[in-house]
């Protein structure tokens, strides 16, 4: 069976206005399996985002190419199909959502595959099950909060019944309850439902929780990894830019004055354990 | 001097659509303050801010700068709110300019200063943000990176010199670097001009390293208020408002419940490393480490 997603030798390139081209992605060579949790991260300007618009579609490669489950996103005939496998879900909840009550707006996509009205129903209630919003079925989503609107965005990328969900920083203007919120249902969805997810962060306590980290530079795949090997690479991540989870620093920092301590303590926990 | 004062608003009043967003605010904060305002989505900090600036009129209750009500139409109130700038949410989607000289000299130009004042601020307001005037003021800005383009729009509210600077979650959306210089670069400003900086934050590891108080606002109302160590260290008040205790905070207190005679209010990880350094013994007391890792091996 082919990788879920798989990308050979993909590059991207956005027109200027003056006509020139700036190259955004330079070459990107990735496999994604079935059921990964796939965490990607690099500066403002690195490709994770342009990376992310290849895995359903919504960008076609300037040289090279991208399958998923084998189709190529390049050929018009597959984008259906493609687009109903992978499903999106952006930064900003307010421009994700369509309709009037929490639950027309979860049934948008599957309104628009066209199913019975039965099947519809039993989606909808699927997905709003899945996010624990079924509460807050007929409530206007403007009503809810940050985090709240986000899980309707969630419920409505589900409720097409994608085998993967790219999320693009789905918690960067969300508060801190907010930001768990959705994390826990991005686990739970992949751990308990089987669907595979890649994680767009600038946050490394959020790509912590995942289980493999890739990091971008320069449109280009810098560093792939489970996230215990990624951020043992202090200096090399801050040479681009980016930080480690505030458990990994403080233990770098514990190490430096002498104390020996287990690799891989990326979380609070892990680390408050290591140290009793 | 900021004066608020058992502030109500209540959006779409008289409408099945009413909601009240502050019910009852009461502070103040002095000249050259460095105040935090946090809270849960739907806390009336937005709101909170724009009553500050002047831009929303009280249901009840007061918002004074320097005894004068901030919303009103007079010459006098009108010249108090010059003195608050305020940057929202993403400030680089308000950018409308042509070139970066042109959108930083917007808000100088319509005070009606002459022109050689005009490019005096400009460059003032450029290099406070870091960047160099000289290579970027010619530039379209819709060709700059997220982060200086962030940077282009900040600089267009410092070109103002405010006495109060009001940032709504100022590093949204930029990289861990991008984070770290625009806040040094804030600080440096607020290190020269001693003005009055207002920083309304999710993010409580900026808080940290920002500020010096801050308000914790839940349900339109003031939760706390008080110095940011003990405020952002106090985990039954951030709770029961909606919030989570700082990372580093949660270690300490995991710590502290397991015997150790560690302090619970270190913020950052680099104070928490301090701290359990201290604790089992490997560093000094000025600090310094008692062995090197490179001695340790030895």
């Amino acid at each position: 069976m082919p990788p879920f997603i798989e990308t050979r030798g993909l590059e991207h390139a956005y027109p200027l206005e003056d006509g020139g081209q700036v190259a955004a992605l330079r070459g990107v060579d990735l496999a994604v399996e079935r059921g990964e949790f796939v965490a990607l991260v690099g500066p403002n300007g690195s490709g994770k985002s342009t990376l992310a618009r290849h895995f359903n579609g919504l960008l076609m490669p300037t040289a090279g190419q991208v399958r998923v489950e084998g189709l190529l996103t390049s050929d018009d005939r597959n984008l259906w199909t493609v687009r109903q496998r992978v499903g999106m879900v952006f930064q900003n909840p307010d421009n994700q959502l369509v309709a009037s009550t929490v639950e027309e707006d979860v049934a948008f996509g599957p309104e628009n595959q066209a199913l019975p009205p039965a099947e519809i129903r039993r989606r909808v209630d699927e997905a709003l099950d899945a996010v624990g919003l079924a509460a807050y079925r007929t409530h206007p989503p403007q009503m809810l909060s940050g985090g709240q609107k986000q899980l309707v965005a969630i419920a409505g990328a589900l409720a097409t019944r994608p085998a993967c969900i790219v999320f693009d920083e789905p918690t960067s203007m969300l508060d801190p309850p907010g930001r768990r919120q959705i994390l826990e249902t991005i686990r739970r969805l992949n751990a308990g439902e089987g669907i595979t997810v890649v994680l767009i962060t600038q946050s490394m306590d959020e790509a912590a929780s995942a289980r493999r980290v890739l990091v971008m530079d320069g449109g280009r795949i810098a560093m792939d990894g489970p996230p215990e090997r990624v951020f043992e690479q202090r200096e090399q991540l801050r040479a681009l830019g980016l930080d480690l989870p505030q458990a990994a620093e403080i233990a770098h920092r514990l190490r430096s004055w002498g104390m020996s301590l287990p690799a891989g303590l990326l979380t609070m926990e892990t680390l408050a354990n290591a140290l009793c | 001097m900021i004066r608020v004062e058992d502030l109500v608003h209540t959006y779409a009043p008289g409408t099945p659509l009413a909601r009240t967003a502050l019910r009852g605010v009461s502070l103040e904060i002095g000249p050259g303050e460095r105040v935090g305002i946090v809270g849960p989505t739907g806390s009336g900090k937005s709101t909170l801010v724009q009553h500050l600036a002047g831009l929303l009129e009280p249901a009840a209750g007061r918002v004074g700068l320097d005894g004068v009500p901030a919303h009103a139409r007079t010459v006098a109130a009108r010249a108090q709110r010059r003195r608050v700038g305020l940057a929202f949410q993403y400030p680089e989607d308000q950018i409308f300019e042509q070139t970066v000289f042109r959108e930083v000299a917007f808000g100088p130009r319509n005070l009606e200063l002459d022109e050689p004042e005009v490019t005096d601020r400009v460059r003032w307001a450029l290099e406070m943000v870091g960047l160099d005037p000289a290579a970027i003021e010619r530039r379209v800005p819709f060709t700059l990176s997220g982060g200086e383009m962030r940077r282009v729009a900040l600089a267009g509210i410092l070109s103002l010199r405010p006495e109060v600077l009001i940032l709504d979650e100022p590093t949204a959306g930029l990289d861990p670097r991008g984070r770290r210089e625009l806040l040094a670069r804030v600080l440096a400003w607020h290190e020269q001009t001693h003005a009055t900086l207002i920083l309304v934050s999710h993010n409580l590891d900026e808080l940290a390293r920002v500020v010096e108080r801050v308000v914790v606002l839940a349900g339109g109302r003031v939760a706390a208020d008080g110095p940011v160590r003990q405020v952002l260290s106090d985990g039954e008040l951030l709770r029961a408002a909606g919030l989570d205790v700082p990372p580093a905070v949660a270690l300490m207190q995991a710590l502290w419940a397991a015997g150790w005679e560690v302090r619970t209010d270190r913020l950052l990880a680099e104070e928490a490393a301090s701290e359990i350094a201290r604790a089992l013994g490997l560093l000094e007391r000025n600090g310094r480490p008692r062995r090197s890792r490179e001695e340790g091996r030895t």
